[in-house]
Formats: C-alpha cells, sequence, structure tokens
C-alpha cells in the first residue's frame, strides 16, 4: 500500500505540471480583461513545435520548449489581432484558435512525419541527497527539470501580477479598461503582451506533453486538457497558487487512471477515462456555491469585453 | 473666470494637446467609429470578400502542402459537380452538416454556447442504435422510433449542461465541451463492449437491418436525411421568424436583462432553445448513423460541431442561410476526402479551411461595425 502511495505520488507532478502552466498562462491572459479560450489551441501547437524541434535538431530538451513557447506565442498573435485590435467576439476568436491549431497541427505533423517518432525527452534528475529521503525523496526529489521549475516560474508571475506596476496595470487593462486608458495606460499593448505571454506559457505546458510525457508526437494529443486548464481557472478564481492546487488535484486524478487496475478494482476502462471531465464539472458547481458578493469580484470585471475608447458604455 | 483661464498656461507644460492624443490612439493617427449604420450592400460585400479572402488564403496553405493550384480547382468544382454521384455524395454530406447548423443556430439564439454538438450527436446516435439492436417498436415504425429516440437523447444530454448553468451558474461553454469527452468514452465503453459488431469483431455496432435506415428518394445513393434536414429547416425557420417564441428569443439575444425585465420568461426561453438545440444534435446523429454509414461508428460525429458553429456564424443564425452555408462545407467535406486520398492531406485540413474562413469573417465584421477615420492635426 505505502509502494503504491509512492508510485502514485511521485508521479503526480509529471501529470499536475501541464494543467499548472495551462491554467498559469490563461490567468495572465485573462487578468488583462481577454477571455482566452484558446488553450487547448496552444498546447496542441506546443507539443508540435516542440516534438518538431526535437526531431529536426536532436535532443536539445532546453530548445524544444523554447521552440514550443515561441510557435505558440505566435499562433496568439492571431487571437490577438482579432480579440483586442478587430474587437472580434472574444468566445468565437478562443474556439477558432482551437480549431486553427488542430487543423495546422495534424496538416504539419503529418506532412512532416513526426508521428509516433521518439524523442528521448526529459530525464528525472535526482535532487543528490535529497532524493534519498524515504517517501519524500522519490515524490518531490526525483522529478525532472520543467517539474523543478513549475515553482519558480510561479512565484515569478505571482509576484509580477501581485507586486509590480506592470502586473498593476495589466489588471486594472482587465478590471476597467476605460479607467486604465484614462490614466494612460495603452489598453491595446497590454492587451497583446497578457495574450502573448498567455500563450507562451500554455505553451511550454503543450511542450512538456509531447517532449517531457509522452516522449512522441500524436495528432490531438492534448486530449481536452486545455478546456480542464479554463474550467481551473474559474475554479481558482483567477488566483496562481490556488490554480496550482488545483492542477495538482487533477494531476493527482489522472495518475490514479492507470494505476486503479493495477490494484485489482474491476471499473470499466472507459469510465475511468471519463473521470477528469466529470471531476472538472464537479468542481465547477463546488466553485459556484456559496457565490458571495466578495467572490465575485475576483473576475477581471472587463473580462470578455472588446474595449473601444469610442464606444459609449 | 477670466483670471482662472488666464492662469492654466502657466501651470501646465504647454503640450500640444491633440498631438499627444493622436500619438496614445491604439491605431496611431487614426481613430475607430462605431458606424450608425451600414447599408445591407455593404454588409453583403464585406462579407463576401471576408469569406473569399479566407478561401484564398485556405488555397494557399493547400498549394504550400503540395496540391496543385489547378488539381485543386479541379477537385473543388469539376469533378465535384460533373458527374451526378458526386453530387449526390455533396447532398448527402450536406444533411448532417444542415442539421448540426440549426443546433447552433438556435442555442446562439438565446446567447447559449452550444459547444457540445459532437456530445450530443453521440448520445443521439446511441439511442437509435439502442432502438435497433433492441428492435424496440414496431418494424414499419422502427426508423421513426429511432429518430425519436434520438432527438431525446440529444435532449437529455443537452439537459445536464442546461441545468448546471441555470442552478449552479456554470459556464455551458465548458460544461457542454467536458460532455464531449464523457460522451466519446461511452461510445467507446459500448463499441468495444456489448455492441461490437458479432460478425465482423471490429468496434462498431452492427449494421442496421433494412428497416432501420433511412430510405433512398430514388435519385443516386441519395436517402431521405436530406428531405428531413429541409423539413427542420423550415420548422426552425418558422419557430425562430415567424412564431412567439421566435420573438421572445429575439429579445433574450439582443439584451437578456432588458427581457427579465419586462416580463420575459428568460430563463424558459433560454432552456427551451438550449435543449430543442441538443434535440437537434441528436438528430443529426441520427442522419448520419441511419442515413449515410447503416451502423454506429466510432468517428462519424468529428468536426461537426465544429461545423455546426461556423454554419449558424456565417448563416447569422438564419435557418434559411444555413442551406446554403451548408452546401459549401458538404463540398469541402467531399473535397477533402479526395485530397486524403490523392494527396496524402489530412482530415484536418477542413477543420484548418474552416478556421481560416471565420477568421478572415471575423475580420470582415470589423468593418461593418466600425469605420476608421483619419485624425487631422489641431482638429
Amino acid at each position: 500500500m505505502v509502494d503504491f502511495f509512492i508510485n502514485w505520488a511521485a508521479n503526480v507532478p509529471a501529470f499536475a505540471v501541464p494543467f499548472a502552466l495551462a491554467a498559469l498562462g490563461l490567468i495572465v491572459t485573462e487578468k488583462s480583461g481577454v477571455l482566452s479560450l484558446g488553450a487547448e489551441g496552444y498546447l496542441l501547437m506546443g507539443a508540435l513545435a516542440a516534438a518538431g524541434a526535437s526531431v529536426v535538431i536532436g535532443d536539445h530538451s532546453l530548445v524544444a520548449f523554447a521552440v514550443g513557447a515561441l510557435a505558440a506565442a505566435a499562433l496568439s498573435l492571431v487571437f490577438a489581432l482579432m480579440a483586442v485590435t478587430l474587437r472580434a467576439n472574444q468566445v468565437v476568436a478562443g474556439l477558432v484558435m482551437v480549431f486553427l491549431a488542430q487543423g495546422l497541427t495534424g496538416l504539419i505533423g503529418t506532412q512532416q512525419g513526426w508521428t509516433n517518432r521518439p524523442i528521448a525527452g526529459l530525464d528525472r534528475i535526482p535532487l543528490g541527497p535529497l532524493a534519498d529521503i524515504p517517501v519524500l525523496g522519490p515524490i518531490l526529489f526525483r522529478q525532472d527539470m520543467l517539474v523543478y521549475l513549475t515553482l519558480p516560474i510561479f512565484f515569478a508571475v505571482a509576484y509580477l501580477l501581485s507586486h509590480t506596476m506592470v502586473g498593476l496595470r495589466l489588471r486594472a487593462v482587465g478590471d476597467a479598461p476605460e479607467a486604465a486608458d484614462a490614466a494612460g495606460t495603452s489598453v491595446t499593448i497590454y492587451r497583446y503582451g497578457a495574450i502573448i505571454a498567455g500563450a507562451a506559457i500554455v505553451g511550454l505546458a503543450g511542450a512538456y506533453l509531447s517532449v517531457g510525457v509522452a516522449k512522441m508526437w500524436v495528432e490531438g494529443m492534448s486530449g481536452g486538457r486545455g478546456w480542464i486548464a479554463v474550467a481551473l481557472v474559474i475554479f481558482a478564481r483567477w488566483q496562481p497558487w490556488r490554480a496550482l492546487a488545483g492542477a495538482v488535484l487533477f494531476g493527482g486524478i489522472e495518475a490514479l487512471i492507470p494505476r486503479v487496475a493495477a490494484v485489482g478494482l474491476q471499473v470499466p476502462q472507459y469510465f475511468m477515462l471519463m473521470a477528469p471531465y466529470i471531476v472538472t464539472l464537479a468542481v465547477m458547481v463546488y466553485a459556484n456555491l456559496n457565490k458571495s458578493t466578495e467572490r465575485r469580484f475576483d473576475e477581471p470585471r472587463g473580462l470578455g469585453q472588446p474595449y473601444l475608447r469610442e464606444e459609449r458604455r | 473666470m477670466t483670471d482662472i483661464d488666464h492662469n492654466i498656461p502657466a501651470a501646465l507644460p504647454a503640450v500640444n494637446n491633440s498631438e499627444l492624443r493622436a500619438k496614445r490612439q491604439g491605431f496611431g493617427r487614426f481613430n475607430l467609429e462605431v458606424r450608425q449604420h451600414a447599408s445591407a450592400w455593404y454588409q453583403v460585400v464585406a462579407l463576401a470578400g471576408g469569406v473569399g479572402a479566407g478561401l484564398f488564403i485556405a488555397a494557399l496553405i493547400l498549394v504550400a502542402s503540395g496540391v496543385g493550384f489547378s488539381d485543386l480547382a479541379n477537385e473543388f468544382i469539376f469533378s465535384i459537380f460533373s458527374t451526378p454521384r458526386s453530387l449526390s455524395d455533396v447532398l448527402t454530406q450536406a444533411a448532417p452538416l444542415l442539421i448540426v447548423g440549426l443546433a447552433a443556430a438556435v442555442a446562439f439564439r438565446v446567447r447559449f454556447w452550444n459547444i457540445g454538438i459532437e456530445g450530443q450527436m453521440i448520445l443521439g446516435s446511441i439511442a437509435a442504435t439502442g432502438v435497433a439492436i433492441g428492435n424496440i417498436g414496431p418494424a414499419p415504425l422502427r426508423v421513426a422510433t429511432m429518430f425519436i429516440a434520438a432527438a431525446l437523447g440529444g435532449m437529455l444530454w443537452m439537459l445536464i449542461p442546461a441545468l448546471l448553468r441555470i442552478r449552479h451558474g456554470v459556464n455551458e461553454i465548458i460544461s457542454t465541451l467536458l460532455l464531449n469527452y464523457v460522451a466519446f468514452n461511452l461510445l467507446l465503453h459500448l463499441l468495444y463492449g456489448s455492441w461490437k459488431d458479432p460478425k465482423s469483431g471490429f468496434p462498431n455496432s452492427e449494421q442496421y437491418e433494412a428497416v432501420e435506415r433511412l430510405a433512398t428518394v430514388g435519385w443516386e445513393s441519395l436517402t431521405y436525411a436530406l428531405p428531413l434536414a429541409l423539413i427542420l429547416t423550415a420548422v426552425i425557420w418558422w419557430l425562430l421568424n415567424v412564431s412567439r417564441y421566435g420573438y421572445f428569443t429575439r429579445v433574450v439575444q439582443a439584451n437578456p436583462r432588458m427581457a427579465a425585465a419586462m416580463g420575459l420568461p428568460v430563463i424558459a426561453v433560454t432552456m427551451g432553445a438550449a435543449l430543442l438545440s441538443g434535440a437537434l444534435a441528436g438528430v443529426a446523429g441520427f442522419a448520419i448513423s441511419a442515413g449515410v454509414e447503416y451502423r454506429m461508428t466510432q468517428g462519424f460525429f468529428v468536426g461537426y460541431g465544429f461545423s455546426g458553429i461556423l454554419i449558424a456564424f456565417l448563416a447569422r443564425n438564419n435557418p434559411l442561410g444555413a442551406v446554403l452555408v451548408a452546401l459549401c462545407v458538404a463540398t469541402l467535406f467531399i473535397a477533402s476526402q479526395s485530397l486524403q486520398v490523392f494527396y496524402q492531406i489530412p482530415g484536418s485540413v477542413v477543420q484548418l479551411v474552416q478556421a481560416v474562413v471565420v477568421i478572415c469573417v471575423a475580420a470582415s465584421e470589423f468593418f461593418i461595425r466600425y469605420r476608421i477615420r483619419r485624425i487631422h492635426r489641431g482638429s
């Protein structure tokens, strides 16, 4: 039983990191008041670009991650153009990004023959003596590079959002664009920046799916994780640390799925595979229970509304 | 008063105000104005320009991935409309597309974002196949029973997100989408389990018997799925544009809060449209299983969710416009099948083309809603 627990817990971080980073990227974007439903698309793009980079230039994981993040950021320019400059409906613009990425990654990946090509990927790095601590060692200190990097990334983004002028202006643009505009902050520039930076973080999560976990690329490999991340952000009330906690919860459930059958529990396979989505729905219901007035203010107040100075509101 | 006016220049640094304002505008020295009115002709031209630009970019992408330009024209225009056989393929394909387009349009009319059309199609087909496998009801009425079962299946699947939104405020975009994955796993559970084809052992349901299929109309392989879709179009058009309910949906779409203040039953109107949308999506699943494939397969629903959204978006939620758009999308589907066979272009290119068209149309709507004005210095 202890072995089972350690084995499960040691695998949770690898499953939690994609959720955590995807949710973090979404929080950055949505804090600026732009509703971002395209996370699934950025995950697909990051996964394809990182896997492709690994196939083309060989196994330089860091380069692959950078390529994944950059590719997602480049794709997000299309979304930024639609949502910010052209003031399109942000629901439509976000959905379109998912389908654009599905089509684009399917076309590029198949044409280049990147499907199922094995990638060396990330190794687990034991952290010296810490890795030999019983129980905690294998769970916390025998992980790969990106798991270790996730915490610093969270610290950096949380600090940026809540303790710097850039973060203050970003939140102002998201909460009251007309006030931020009157105070001399460019809504357009901050929203573009938030969309691109957020997409890069989501792209990193996508790169981790292909290069870090699966160690290969297949079409549509994100399997709805981007949508779970969208739900996670609502559950986390746009707060990075709550999103991290939620990501660990989902990582824990996902890590449990392949292990349930091993213990001898007779749950039909496909019902187990439904679990993450059903839990997400349950979490969404929970997030909306006892919705007090105080909690409602967690949502950026300008979320989903295009800003145009000349428009009467 | 004159005293104060006189003092201001001393207190403030001398800045050319209009220049500063112009510099801070998002578009440099350009200004965006909301159009009060755009003529119908202007709207049509802008929309057509958007669609045209989208198709042009999509064609460029296909040419870049190895399809010759003349081959592309050949695949899309000549070979599809040259033989009755391929024309009937397009019309057969158009039937389920038209129905999912109606499903999306009905939901969007009350601002309910139904992204779960594929899940509702799966449940519709599961319900219809259940009737077929269980031989439920008298044989002459079997297809009708399957039709009703499919509508109920899609409707019940939609009941979950509809209730979650009304009771618990859960965003329907996420709930309908997540339920797609649940429905897909349910489909796999059945197809790899008790509903596996006993004859071949493949993971699809056994073939429907003759009484469980939509009959052919007597021209090529076209079935009654298309007349069914057209009848549904007429009914939905009447419902949305003529009936009192349609008027209610228009008020709810324009402004839900005002509709509530006026005493309209906003929740009932929204629920009704959402459930109708689910039922239509279920019927689309039935139309594919009983009218095209004659069994329930693993991937019969793939791509229809987005196509439905696209059809409703391009047709501006108008059922009659949806007929035209559905035909175009059906052409795209059929052309992509031959691209897949002859040029090894993956099927996901259908999604790519549709996404590019939506992006360009969204861009064209910008020019319908706004006017770009140049700001003159000192004005």
